[in-house]
């Protein structure tokens, strides 16, 4: 039996795997679920009883999975870090982030907006697309750290707001 | 074995090589797609790369790969003296543009008619013509095929667009005159959203097509679109190749196409082929292309544009005609007339098209970036994939994200919409994103399966789909458990089974090229 921990969504879940045979039985608390290896990364996995066809590889510390086209990301609880991601980040609701690598086009706010959840905040050209970035939380803008044509990457935020004291309080 | 090698010998000898070699002025799938159909015919194929394709599966697919420079487009891709430079250098004749970049570039298919290289696609002329969408409208209104009310010509102050949207009353829609693939098209539903809507539209078409023409049209509420493949050789004879329905769209993108369109009888598709025809020949087309509908709720439709090049969604019309399309490009544009095939051009069974994006169907629809860890495809009867990619390839911004193609075949649409769920299952990419999910719950959906397939229907039926993605968290920590797991235990050499550490992390310091290290 060999014990792990991951965080998955924000949560971290603690399982355990041992080999049975050909197949391999993992444990999160009272669930089992049964995998073989079907070699080049694919796994066929017991899910409630039907056979599904599951693909997984980890790559510099993150699991990427397929699971019957749902996509998903897991990380090792001591690997955990931020990988890019949208406007939203779980934690950080008073910073604005780019979806993605891109071209600033139009800042929509000033210093010292009262903004809402959801406001557009933003416009990032990527790929030729123009993409609007929307306030994750109501708040004031704190800051605004770049200014149209300006490149963005996804690590350094854009805007940042000042919460209000029951939002930041959480 | 001399006499199978004889056979060979006339085999050979029988099949006329139209050109000698053809330069493919284009990247990912589609010019691996073109370079099969070269492929097929004998003829050597040249790819064109960028720094940033230098690992690109094209570059290696072709016979022969040209550096053409930097990442961005204007420097590489749409580059024409570069281009064409590299179809001297390798002693092309022919060059095979595509979609996209210079594939509808008039100035283009100009420059190869005065460098004596044959552009495999139609005249500069009928591309100057169809590619301007307000001189289009015109042409094909003098025609007696129906168009969209609207601008019949292009207006620098706003006070013009007011009175057009007026005149045919809101929602109206944005559009530019050069433009294609949703970019420069903003809807508007009232005079206070007209002015930044216009300005915004104006914005990404200067980016995209270096115009910044945008002109007004009435916004048909809830149409399909519907389109008709043609061909056109340079003996008179320009036929239809049957319709597509492309009706699956996210901000103004097609995702999923099929044919046949489960809208338009028998006599429909006679009459709407026929004006797809009249178009053709109005523009004095040749090579392939596509007349482009949008087709009423009432069942009236509207002639929207012509595509002057082979489009992202040909290979549905492929698989219910057994037409190879890029192989009758080149054979057009080497001179020969259409095959006797085309007399008695017949639709079998359904085929549906699901386009695989780089972008994060659970979230808009954002571009995804990062390495592709894990491909592998779907296989079966009845299941195409043109993909552009491979394990190890970085997808990054600099072009548009589309992959890969995933195409099905069965005898009904029921059966072909059964297999598409199946054959999106089954094909894995990890390390980016994808619209899979997103696309196997459309396929699900009732008003799909009964062929209510509007323009809207993203907007109507999918706006409120939320994937509950804590429901996967257990299966999902139990896969990473697993390949923790098969990651300790140490792989004994020739052993079955993996690591499923993916290679490029194995790998770790080495260098592929330059684009992955740690």
């Amino acid at each position: 039996m060999t014990n792990y921990e991951f965080l998955f969504n924000g949560d971290v879940v603690a399982s355990s795997v041992e080999k049975d045979g050909e197949s391999l039985k993992v444990r999160l608390g009272e669930k089992e679920f049964e995998f073989h290896s079907a070699g080049n990364n694919l796994f066929s996995a017991t899910i409630n009883g039907a056979r599904h066809q599951v693909a997984v590889v980890k790559h510099k510390g993150v699991y990427y999975i397929d699971i019957d086209s749902v996509l998903l990301e897991v990380q090792e609880a001591s690997e955990v870090g931020f990988s890019g991601g949208a406007g939203d980040r779980g934690g950080e609701k008073d910073k604005v982030f780019a979806p993605m690598p891109g071209k600033i086009v139009k800042i929509m706010v000033e210093v010292g907006d009262e903004v809402e959840e959801k406001q557009p905040m933003v416009i990032v050209e990527a790929m030729k697309m123009e993409n609007q970035v929307n306030s994750c939380a109501k708040g004031k803008v704190k800051a605004i750290n770049f200014a149209p044509g300006d490149q963005v990457g996804t690590e350094s935020p854009i805007i940042e707001l000042e919460l209000p004291v029951e939002e930041t309080s959480r | 074995m001399w006499t199978s090698a004889a056979h060979m010998n006339v085999t050979a000898n029988t099949m006329e090589k139209l050109f000698n070699k053809i330069l493919v002025a284009n990247r990912s799938e589609i010019a691996i797609r073109v370079m099969n159909a070269c492929r097929t015919l004998g003829i050597p194929s040249v790819a064109v790369y960028s720094d940033a394709d230098k690992n690109s599966k094209h570059r290696f697919y072709a016979d022969e790969a040209i550096h053409i420079g930097p990442s961005p487009p204007r420097e590489s891709y749409l580059h024409i003296d570069k281009i064409i430079n590299a179809a001297k250098q390798t002693g092309c004749d022919a060059i095979h543009p595509g979609y996209g970049f210079l594939a509808e570039n008039p100035a283009f298919a100009e420059r190869c008619r005065q460098e004596k290289i044959t552009f495999i696609g139609p005249s500069p002329e009928a591309i100057r013509l169809l590619g301007n969408k307000i001189e289009s409208r015109v042409k094909m209104s003098g025609v007696d095929v129906p168009i969209i009310p609207g601008m019949k010509s292009s207006a620098s102050d706003m006070a013009t667009f007011e009175q057009a949207a007026e005149e045919a009353g809101y929602p109206v829609l944005i559009k530019a005159a050069g433009g294609g693939g949703g970019k420069g098209m903003r809807v508007v539903n009232s005079l206070d959203e007209l002015a930044p809507a216009v300005e915004a539209a104006r914005r990404e078409a200067k980016n995209a097509f270096d115009d910044d023409t945008v002109y007004l049209e009435k916004y048909i509420v809830n149409p399909r679109h519907i389109e008709f493949q043609i061909l056109a050789d340079h003996h008179g004879n320009t036929t239809h190749v049957f319709e597509r329905e492309c009706s699956i769209q996210r901000r103004h993108q097609k995702i999923i196409e099929e044919s046949p369109s489960v809208a338009i009888n028998d006599e429909l598709r006679a009459r709407m082929g026929a004006d797809a025809v009249k178009v053709a020949r109005a523009a004095n087309y040749t090579n392939a292309g596509t007349v482009e509908f949008l087709f009423d709720e009432s069942g009236y439709y509207y002639f929207l544009e012509v595509n002057t090049r082979l489009q992202v969604e040909h290979p549905v019309s492929e698989l219910v005609t057994g037409v190879d399309l890029v192989v009758e490009q080149i054979r057009i544009a080497a001179g020969l007339p259409l095959s006797d095939q085309f007399k008695n051009l017949t639709q079998r069974g359904h085929a549906i098209e699901c386009r695989i994006y780089a972008e994060d169907g659970e979230n808009n629809f954002f571009p995804s970036s990062g390495t592709i860890v894990h491909y592998s495809e779907p296989v079966g009867p009845g299941i195409r994939v043109d993909s552009g990619i491979q394990a190890g390839m970085e997808i990054g911004i600099d072009y548009d994200p589309i992959m890969a193609k995933l195409i099905v075949h069965a005898p009904t649409r029921e059966l072909a919409i059964a297999k598409m769920i199946h054959a999106l299952n089954e094909y894995k990419i990890l390390g980016v994103k994808t619209s899979k999910k997103f696309m196997i719950d459309i396929l699900r959906h009732s008003d799909f399966a009964a062929g209510k397939t509007y323009t809207s229907f993203i907007e109507n039926n999918m706006s409120d789909r939320q994937l509950d993605i804590d429901s996967y968290k257990e299966i999902a920590v139990a896969a990473a458990t697993v390949v923790s797991l098969s990651a300790t235990v140490p792989t004994v050499k020739g052993m079955k089974g993996t690591t499923s550490l993916s290679p490029w992390e194995v790998i770790g310091s080495w260098q592929i090229g330059d684009s992955i290290h740690d």
